[in-house]
């Protein structure tokens, strides 16, 4: 078929935009049936434990509940997923819980508050057992065994420990002129999409049918689970289609909430919506995998790759999902990217009681070629060669069979790295100089990737079918039982379809996920729609056209084989008077079907080795990235990304473009800010402000080229293109921080606290931790907290936690003026506390840290807004919103400093209703005491800082005794510098007190009960300059150190200095070596400035993993330093 | 509490607990679902709104401060005949994928262009900060956006 295509290439816009911009959309969350009920889940609080009692009794009893469910509720049988051993998992705990969020209950009542109410009334007796927080741990001799002994080999806590060579591995390394060996690790990464997983669950007891409409890649492996789980028939399970927010694999198979739902439907015989909730997501939903990867390469003397060897620890979390194919996965990496002669594979999958991991983009393949790409630049110095010049020495071929046995067909791996090369302007910016700009080191690095297009990794096979459904007014409807989960999936299929109709894609809709009214697909994941279920749909689209043929042969008395489609018309091409337009044809015709079938064409991998030439085509792609590493911050900085990715053919540019951006996005999120962080098996940032996906200033200049080979199986010639988008970020970038730095990180995120301490190394600062001299006391109290103070304390001090009592619904008072609010702020014998704009309170008392009774509201007290200046002096109600601040023109006018720093807080949508008395007054920001830990502060004197051994890279590093909580708020340390007055109302009367004096700890100011923040007084002078600086991964973040200085000048000299340190300390604290320093130099020079700045971490005591924030804190005091003497009048 | 509020201009009543979130009352009682809950603590931006002209989280607004006040949601944007701008723009752009933020996003730049009619590129990153996408890599909702900047 040589024709030009007129329907696929084309930038139409996507299907459903319209509804999307205008809120019309529906998703899972927006279902809503008539007598529908609220689910809400019970989940376990222990990483690891035995459930010894379990009774439901009060919760069925509680208002407004209607079903209840147990393990007991399900017939028995656990989730099938890739069934034998790996079958490991119930929708309910039975009698144990092996990960911090399992899902124990769940309750369905009539609202979702009556539901989370009743959750409360459920008794569990826990008996406590050991957590195996990391695969060491779990496979240690005496570590006890996760699961039943049919679900793990040999007893011990692993799933999978499979071992293969690929060819005579051993005589390879034997004969290698070198060999390269590194240990690479990485944390856990998720998908986070931005609908959270839910699900609405219809059941009718009359005909035994379950609705569904849930939030999922794969209605195919829902249904058979469910059904598999509930106990019905899978033609009784039924899917409907919903719009779906994001999957990126952490939709593609079962996610609990599913049979959840189903259950509850099934036993309330009424309507059940379950929406988990973002914590409920971040701490149980499907994540990537942590892994350790050792990886050994060995070349001969021309750099040949005789053998690479990749030992892998993968932490399987608490139960199998999906991971055996993630396991075979990394496996397609390290045996088949560039030209290896001989490989080696062997990876332990470790039960570990840790969220289950699930799939996330790339299923491994960033890591693991983050690995291979390395030792491709290490191998390329050894040579001396140029990194590009090697790999393109090295670059898969077409022709080529791999260790695995892939037989690479069309190839345009080294087309896609020459393009990238010369996009990101690499033979001169790798000549270049490092330090174009003063202390930002600059560096390009580059990476390949290759994926398989279409492969047979499903026990099914790997097979499509989709129906085309001609409507009598000549429009037409592709049903798909996959999903369209943002993947712009619905319009390139309807492209392919009108494509092979010869009609236009606008007459073309796609219905999808509907079980009911599309044949079996086994759904949207590992790239496999455009490539399989594309051929699926252009066979459907040639059958239905040669049927509407053949049926306008009829009527029209002409051979259906003279009849030509193009264009939205068919014409004969033997009477050119036969001419109709599709709907005048389909008016004719009536409603026509047409179903097709598409298998993917490769072998099965054999199951002992992997071998075997599984997938259709390969993809291949490169990416190049230039960042600017911060010397003084540790921050990388991308500049540009350049992407070439061989798509065989961009079915829509739009779309593939749309994929690459987000793929790369989620790419440099993996490469540098996220990870969760576990403490006791529980993740503690399980936020979007804690879990750093990329906001919209993290996203860099991104530069592509669509590579099209024109793959001879694809339909019209498109391969796979949205998994592997991300493929090689992690790796471009690494190679680019490499190529800046001249150093190496085998860890993975890139963040600040990894990579400041190394660039530093050689800038040792003067701690002198002894000039606190309670230092001393808490050095020692630390040293004995791994073996003897965090055990007791943890053990039998919380025991005596005063916890805040959970479930209090505070009242409200809303007073219009300062005397309603003292009057009500006097209210006896009740928890109170100010509402400012609630931006933190409201979050707070959902965390389970306050228990307050009365709120009173500060909104209407007009009092305690407005901004003046009066008497040399800015007035600033306490009660004016930041976004007040930054609006006004006095303010900027006058205190630019202060603009430009609360403009650095937060959120745009945040600073609108946040306060500046709310900034000050937040309460502490820690990770453990915001998780609820019984902790010093959440729980009293008994309890343990979490802080001394978790992970502490936020928390302070002076002035941290027992509570190593940082203030978090950026106005502390500014209104500190600029010598702020607060002015404080209290039922005795006003008083003033020094910002220097507000705080007696983080989150704890010197308001006594009864008080409320009036408003601040800043001394203003003609004579001083100012500067804030502040470093937070994200603008929006918190500061992990924020650095104000204000300097007071008399005929060019310093005669005044106050510096305020922000973020590194429980209170904002004064920097006053520095301040003294700056004030003896007087016109201080560069080489006084750095002196001054060095000061002020003296007395600092880092914790494990924060030392960067002492070298931070230095930074930053000499950068704002040096501008305000920039500033000076 | 009773509610009064004017949402997209008419006026409704609602029965809501005084420290429900907006973003449900405006949900669960009103049928206006285009608002979205992506994260309900102010983190990820889709539930914006305009409360009195200004954009916040309605996720975390409390339902007895908006009492008397005047709410526009995404649903209140768009004539029956004819898309903003701004909505046609992220059509034209390619600028929705998933759509989950989109609806937030839009009500998050559309404030920023009304206090900002021609902003740069940088006012525009500003301005969408508050707002997280997890699909797109945000280039296209950048050009969507500057493309409606640079009409005015």
């Amino acid at each position: 078929m040589n024709a030009p295509l007129r329907e696929v290439g084309r930038r139409i816009p996507q299907k459903g935009a319209e509804q999307r911009v205008s809120g019309g959309a529906v998703y899972t969350q927006d279902i809503a049936l008539p007598g529908m009920l609220h689910a809400a889940v019970l989940r376990s609080p222990h990483a690891h434990a035995l459930i010894s009692g379990l009774d439901v009794t009060a919760a069925r009893a509680a208002p407004g509940v209607v079903a209840v469910i147990t393990a007991e509720d399900f017939p028995g049988k656990p989730y099938y997923q890739l069934g034998g051993s790996y079958s490991d998992r119930h929708p309910l705990a039975r009698g144990k819980v092996r990960f911090y969020g399992e899902e124990i209950a769940a309750i369905a009542a009539e609202t979702l508050e009556a539901a989370q109410a009743a959750l409360k009334l459920i008794e569990v007796t826990y008996e406590i057992l050991p957590a195996l927080l990391t695969p060491e741990a779990a496979l240690a001799p005496d570590a006890l065994p996760l699961h039943e002994a049919a679900n793990m080999l040999g007893g011990r806590n692993l799933a999978i420990r499979f071992t293969c060579d690929y060819g005579p591995v051993q005589q390879a390394f034997a004969d290698a002129a070198k060999v390269f060996e590194d240990e690479f690790s990485h944390g856990v990464a998720v998908p986070a999409c931005m609908e959270t997983n839910g699900t609405v669950a219809s059941f009718d007891p009359a005909s035994g049918d379950l609705t569904l409409w849930t939030a999922t890649q794969a209605p195919f492996f829902i249904r058979k689970e469910v059904a598999h789980v509930v106990g019905l028939d899978v033609e009784r399970v039924h899917l409907r289609g919903v719009e779906v927010g994001g999957g990126f694999g952490g939709k593609s198979k079962i996610c609990e909430q599913e049979a959840l739902a189903a259950m509850l439907a099934v036993k309330a015989q009424r309507p059940v919506k379950l929406i988990l909730d973002r914590r409920e997501e971040f701490i149980s939903g499907k994540t990537d995998h942590a892994k350790r990867i050792r990886l050994r390469t060995a070349i001969a003397d021309d750099g040949r790759i005789l053998a690479r060897a990749t030992s892998l620890q993968i932490d399987n979390g608490a139960y199998t999902a999906y991971a055996p194919t993630y396991v075979g996965a990394a496996r397609q990496r390290t045996t088949c990217l560039y030209r290896v002669e001989t490989a080696h594979y062997d990876c332990d999958l470790v039960y570990t009681n840790k969220v289950p991991g699930g799939q996330y983009r790339g299923m491994g393949a960033p890591q693991m070629i983050w690995a291979i790409e390395t030792h491709m630049d290490k191998i390329a110095a050894h040579l001396g060669m140029d990194p590009l010049e090697y790999r393109l020495r090295q670059a898969n071929q077409s022709g080529d069979v791999t260790p695995l046995g892939w037989k690479i067909s069309s190839c345009g791996q080294s087309d896609c790295l020459n393009e990238v090369a010369r996009r990101i302007g690499w033979a001169e910016k790798r000549q270049g100089p490092r330090e174009a700009t003063p202390g930002k080191l600059r560096g390009v690095g580059i990476a390949a990737m290759i994926h398989p297009s279409g492969g047979v990794i499903y026990q099914e096979g790997n097979y499509s079918n989709t129906r085309i459904q001609m409507l009598a007014d000549g429009r037409f409807v592709v049903h798909t039982q996959t999903a369209d989960t943002g993947t712009w999936q619905n319009t390139t299929l309807a492209q392919i379809a009108a494509e092979a109709l010869g009609v236009p894609s606008e007459l073309v809709s796609v219905s999808h996920m509907d079980t009911d009214a599309a044949p079996p697909d086994l759904g949207s994941a590992a790239s496999r729609v455009a490539f399989v279920s594309g051929n699926a749909t252009k066979r459907a689209g040639e059958a239905l056209r040669a049927m509407v043929a053949r049926e306008l042969g009829r009527h029209w008395n002409c051979n259906p084989d003279d009849l030509a489609f193009a264009e939205g018309k068919v014409r004969s091409t033997a009477d050119p008077s036969r001419m109709a337009d599709i709907a005048e044809v389909a008016a004719l015709c009536g409603e026509l079907n047409a179903e097709a079938r598409y298998s993917t064409p490769g072998e099965r991998p054999d199951p002992a080795t992997g071998i075997g030439n599984y997938a259709a085509t390969y993809v291949f792609g490169a990416q190049a990235a230039e960042v600017e590493v911060d010397m003084a911050t540790g921050q990388v900085r991308i500049l540009k990304i350049v992407a070439a990715q061989d798509v065989g053919r961009a079915l829509n540019p739009v779309a593939i473009e749309g994929q690459l951006y987000g793929g790369i996005l989620q790419g440099i999120g993996m490469a540098l800010q996220e990870e969760l962080i576990f403490e006791e098996g529980r993740p503690v940032n399980a936020s979007f402000l804690d879990y750093k996906v990329p906001r919209i200033g993290d996203a860099p200049p991104i530069e592509l080229a669509l590579i099209e080979t024109n793959d001879p199986e694809g339909p019209f010639g498109a391969k796979a293109g949205a998994e592997p988008t991300i493929n090689a970020s992690i790796a471009a970038i690494a190679n680019a921080v490499a190529h800046a730095t001249g150093m190496r990180f085998y860890e993975l995120p890139l963040s600040p606290d990894r990579i400041l301490p190394k660039l530093q190394a050689g800038r040792k600062l003067a701690l002198k931790p002894w000039k606190r001299p309670y230092n001393l006391e808490v050095a020692t109290v630390r040293k004995a907290y791994p073996a003897a103070v965090f055990p007791v304390l943890r053990k039998i001090g919380t025991k005596f936690a005063n916890t805040p009592k959970q479930g209090v619904k505070p009242e409200i008072a809303a007073p219009r003026d300062i005397d309603g609010l003292l009057a009500a702020l006097a209210s006896p014998n009740k928890r109170t506390k100010l509402l400012g704009g609630g931006t933190d309170l409201f979050v707070g008392l959902r965390q389970g840290i306050y228990d307050t009774e009365l709120l009173v509201d500060t909104a209407r007290v007009d009092a305690l807004r407005g901004i003046a200046l009066q008497d040399d002096m800015l007035h600033i109600g306490a009660g004016n919103t930041l976004a007040s601040l930054t609006d006004s023109d006095l303010v900027r006018r006058i205190l630019p400093m202060l603009a430009e720093g609360v403009d650095l807080i937060a959120t745009p949508q945040i600073r609108r209703v946040a306060t500046v008395a709310g900034d000050l007054c937040q309460e502490k920001r820690c990770w453990f005491f915001r998780s609820a830990f019984p902790c010093y502060k959440l729980g009293g004197a008994t309890c343990p800082c979490f802080a001394v051994q978790g992970n502490n890279r936020f928390h302070s590093i002076l002035g941290a005794k027992r509570c190593a909580a940082p203030c978090p708020a950026d106005l502390a340390p500014i209104f500190t510098a600029l010598g702020a007055q607060a002015v404080i109302i209290g039922p005795n009367g006003q008083r003033k007190v020094a910002m220097e004096d507000f705080y007696q700890w983080s989150g704890l100011s010197c308001l006594t009960a009864g008080e409320v923040l009036l408003r601040f007084e800043l001394p203003l002078s003609a004579r001083s300059s100012h500067a804030f600086e502040k470093f937070a991964v994200r603008r929006s973040d918190f500061a992990e150190s924020s650095v104000a200085v204000r300097l007071d000048w008399e005929a060019g000299r310093i005669t005044g200095a106050r510096i305020a340190l922000g973020a590194v300390a429980p209170l904002p604290i004064r920097a006053e070596a520095t301040e003294r320093a700056l004030l003896a130099a007087g016109r201080p020079d560069a080489k006084q400035i750095r002196a001054a700045a060095e000061l002020a971490v003296q007395g600092s005591l880092p914790l494990r993993d924060n030392a960067h924030k002492t070298h931070l804190l230095v930074n930053l005091a000499e950068r704002a330093i040096r501008t305000a003497i920039e500033h000076a009048p | 509490m009773k509610l009064t509020l004017r949402v997209n201009g008419i006026e409704q009543t609602a029965e809501a607990d005084p420290l429900q979130p907006l973003a449900r009352v405006l949900r669960e009682q009103l049928n206006l679902r285009g608002t979205k809950i992506g994260c309900g603590n102010g983190e990820c931006g889709a539930c914006t709104v305009w409360v009195e002209g200004e954009a916040v989280c309605s996720c975390l607004y409390p339902a007895f401060r908006a009492e008397g006040c005047a709410i526009t949601t995404i649903e209140g944007l768009a004539t029956p005949e004819r898309l903003t701008a701004l909505q046609q723009a992220f059509i034209d752009h390619g600028a929705t994928q998933c759509g989950f933020c989109t609806s937030g996003m839009i009500m998050a730049a559309s404030a920023l262009l009304a206090r900002n009619p021609q902003p740069t590129e940088a006012d525009v990153v500003h301005g969408l900060t508050g707002n997280i996408c997890r699909c797109t890599g945000y280039r296209q909702i950048i050009d969507a956006v500057l493309s409606v900047g640079n009409k005015q």
